[in-house]
């Protein structure tokens, strides 16, 4: 019984674990160090959006439109690097660009917030549009070429290591770390539950909760601006081709760790959970040489087989 | 003159309760029957047995002399009973044509394919409407007229089914004063072409205006009718409330009124209230009386800050309030219960201390920070004080009984230590035993200073728990009464507009 109970209460964590295991035997290359970082560094990028993505759900919002946002920072990110870089130096050009483009993006989702408040349009919407803006604008600020305006020790940032351990993963953890700590233990988490939970009781208690949308909402916008200096740093140049579909990895990642879309319930756990889940599959798949149509087929059977499970088990939970 | 209606020892019975205890009347045809009673005296009964939604346990009905016994409301339907309901069944963004047609539309064969034939659909609505004299845009969506033309769109719709009687369901309580006449011009049309109406309605004045008899229900029984021509407001009130006295309940004797706490004045938003004035005290407790649509919820709302206002002053705590809303008016310790606790009080997936802790999360945070040690004693203080039955406070809300949910959202505002209380239908849905423990309540804290605004659609439950009401009609404060020396029958009367 105690292995059911277990099982009842950390169904993806079992599941994971058998998974890994598993993988451990069947893929060759699989558990060696350089493997493990490999898969670490591949998560961090798209985690550290579905953290914050976690409390836009939450919250009982969307957005879409991060993929394009991570390839629009990146290039804004070069762009000013370009423009100032000889003017103030490369250093100083390269922080004051990511600044820019972490303020940039956080006034982007805020606005996401604000549309939603005074003219009531979904963020489905408000953020599909933004998609498709987003993608534009990156491309009119590269002309359709990478801009490499970078200079080398830029790199580090998206593919250096300290102690051994990839740059973006300590960036990875503490933003969790930071979303975890806001989720639980702030009063702007509770109100995101509130608000995502039921709006009107939320209003009606009052709690402010267009600022608590808006916020989560900027707030991904920052986490995706900082993916996407990662990005650039990685690739050493401001690509608008880059991270082009992520949107959906990473909802499907914050589904599977079981945040539901309706909102109001979700823990920042399962989104790690889900990440890492997503992260092995690939890793495992592309290893196990199954080729990349069938590991479509198989990401896709893992986001409706885990809302499946997560429904099943609420089921038994009442019984 | 024709009996459109023969109700015959029409007895209803619900497990313990007697709903309808064998009531007998004749209903003459080509006439607007008034159906009066307060709250629960089988009025609802008598119309669900009368189109079909229940069956009775005893009895029969006879319709223009044929026994009819209906299993459903389709087949009262067929018979020619219509029901027009309170809520209207409209959908929203379909034209006028599509609602009065709805899955009734007129079609043709073309190139042996089924298709809807619109020149017979509109033909056929505007001969109808052309039929009762109404002057709509057939192709306009319904969601663009006032509530009042729904109404009677609504029951253009009802009249397209061809009933031979027709039951309206209080057809008044959203509706303007001008949108009443309107709406009773129409219904005089219906008469003339010969449609029996059985009108149910809380505003007696208006019966005298459009009913031409008025059969009165107490307490399940049919006590009698009465001509309109020659009834009096006392003979309607009599017959309704009978020699009934109300037994107040023992409480402590209020000591004086206390400092006010909150003044309003001329308080107006259109079309739901009009130049409200009012100042509660601190320890009062201040019932508004008035029937279903006279404005309370949304006078209460409006202070609130959860609806829009038009004009007016607030003042709360000696602060003037320039425009409310509820994040502020918590701020400033005021509380809210919303009528309906599922919709607008809770989170019913959420724990019961996320939901008890959701009103009072800038006084629980130590700054931006919470923590569930912070929490739990706001959370037990309300489990305590208010006797809330609970198994776990992480269960979902959803868990608790009707009652023990109302509890909630009230221990929800009392962890803000409020000032002042706003209780919408506290006692909705709720069992007679969780009734009295929440009246307590509302009582026990206004004895601690807590001064409340108090609204019940049963009028009797103000007597017991306010220290003084107001009555509102039509969105008018209209009066005072002490719940000490006036009756049931003057609260209803007054409510009503007899009195």
């Amino acid at each position: 019984m105690f292995i059911g109970t277990l099982f009842r209460r950390y169904p993806l964590e079992i599941i994971l674990v058998i998974l890994f295991v598993g993988l451990c035997f069947a893929a060759p290359g699989f558990f060696t160090v350089n493997n493990q970082l490999n898969v670490l560094r591949n998560i961090t990028m798209q985690g550290i959006i579905a953290f914050g993505m976690t409390m836009v759900i939450v919250s009982g919002e969307i957005d879409l439109s991060v993929g394009s946002g991570v390839a629009f920072a990146g290039c804004l990110t070069a762009w000013i690097t370009e423009f100032l870089g000889n003017l103030i130096g490369l250093p100083a050009a390269i922080a004051i660009a990511c600044i820019i483009a972490i303020v940039v993006l956080f006034c982007l989702g805020y606005t996401t917030g604000k549309i939603r408040q005074v003219f009531n349009v979904p963020t489905f919407i408000t953020t599909l549009a933004m998609l498709t803006v987003l993608f534009g604008a990156a491309n009119l600020i590269t002309g359709g070429f990478p801009i490499t305006s970078f200079p080398y020790w830029y790199n580090f940032l998206g593919s250096g290591t300290v102690a051994g351990i990839p740059f973006p993963v300590f960036i990875f953890a503490a933003v969790f770390g930071l979303v975890y700590f806001l989720m639980n233990y702030t009063k702007f988490g509770r109100s995101l539950y509130a608000v995502g939970g039921n709006l009107e009781a939320a209003r009606l208690s009052g709690i402010n909760v267009w600022r608590v949308k808006c916020l989560a909402l900027g707030l991904t916008g920052v986490f995706t601006a900082i993916s996407g200096i990662l990005i650039s740093s990685l690739i050493l140049s401001g690509s608008a081709s880059a991270a082009r579909g992520w949107e959906l990895d990473i909802i499907s990642a914050v589904i599977i760790g079981g945040t539901s879309l309706f909102g109001g319930k979700g823990r920042i756990w399962g989104t790690l959970i889900g990440v890492l889940f997503l992260g092995i599959i690939v890793n495992g798949m592309t290893l196990l040489n199954v080729s990349e149509y069938w590991q479509y087929v198989v990401r896709g059977g893992l986001i409706l087989g885990a809302v499946l499970l997560n429904q099943l088990i609420e089921r038994l939970h009442e019984d | 003159m024709t009996t459109a209606i023969t109700i015959d020892g029409l007895r209803k019975v619900y497990g313990p309760t007697v709903a309808l205890d064998g009531a007998s009347h004749r209903f003459e045809a080509g006439q607007v029957h008034a159906l009066v009673g307060k709250n629960g005296s089988g009025k609802s009964t008598m119309v669900k047995i009368l189109n079909g939604a229940v069956q009775p346990t005893n009895g029969s009905v006879d319709l223009f002399g044929e026994p009819v016994s209906f299993t459903s409301p389709a087949d009262a339907m067929a018979a020619g009973v219509v029901t027009v309901y309170q809520e209207l069944s409209l959908v929203p963004y379909m034209s006028v044509l599509e609602n009065v047609l709805l899955g009734r539309m007129p079609s043709r064969k073309m190139l042996g394919i089924e298709r809807i034939d619109w020149a017979e659909a509109r033909r056929r609505v505007e001969a109808l409407l052309d039929e009762i004299g109404l002057d709509l845009n057939i192709d306009r969506p319904v969601s663009r007229y006032s509530v009042g033309q729904q109404q009677m769109i609504e029951i253009a719709k009802a009249y397209s089914l061809h009933p031979r009687l027709l039951l309206l369901d209080e057809p008044t309580s959203a509706l303007a004063a001008k949108e009443v006449e309107m709406l009773f011009a129409l219904i005089r049309r219906l008469k003339e072409r010969g449609v029996t109406i059985i009108y149910i309605s809380h505003r007696l004045a208006e019966l005298f205006e459009i009913a031409d008899t008025a059969v009165v229900l107490r307490d399940g029984e049919l006590v009698g009718s009465l001509d309109m021509k020659t009834a009096t407001n006392q003979a309607l009130i009599d017959l309704m409330f009978g020699d009934e006295a109300h037994a107040a309940i023992d409480r402590e004797t209020t000591n004086g009124l206390g400092a006010p706490v909150l003044e309003v004045r001329g308080l107006t938003r259109e079309g739901a209230f009009e130049d409200i004035d009012f100042t509660l005290h601190s320890g009062e407790v201040l019932g508004i009386a008035g029937m279903l649509g006279a404005g309370r919820t949304e006078l209460m709302r409006a202070i609130f800050g959860a609806d829009p206002l038009d004009r007016g002053e607030i003042i709360l705590d000696g602060q003037p309030i320039d425009r409310p809303n509820p994040h502020l008016m918590t701020k400033l310790g005021l509380g809210y219960t919303p009528e309906n606790r599922k919709e607008e009080g809770l989170i019913q997936f959420h724990p019961i201390r996320a939901n008890l802790c959701m009103a009072a999360l800038d006084r629980i945070a130590r700054g931006h920070w919470i923590h569930r040690r912070r929490e739990a004693p706001h959370v037990d203080r309300q489990v305590d004080d208010l006797s809330i039955k609970i198994g776990h406070a992480e269960h979902a809300v959803s868990s608790l009984s009707g009652g023990n949910q109302q509890k909630v959202v009230i221990g929800n505002w009392l962890n803000i230590e409020p000032k002042v209380m706003f209780y919408d239908e506290p006692s909705r849905g709720v069992d007679v035993n969780a009734k009295r423990q929440i009246f307590q309540i509302i009582r026990n804290k206004a004895q601690h200073g807590v001064a409340a605004l108090f609204v019940s659609t049963e009028l009797e439950e103000l007597l017991d728990v306010c220290d003084r009401i107001l009555v509102m009609r039509d969105g008018r404060l209209i009066g005072e009464l002490d719940p000490l020396t006036a009756t049931i029958q003057d609260l209803y009367g007054a409510s009503m507009g007899t009195a």
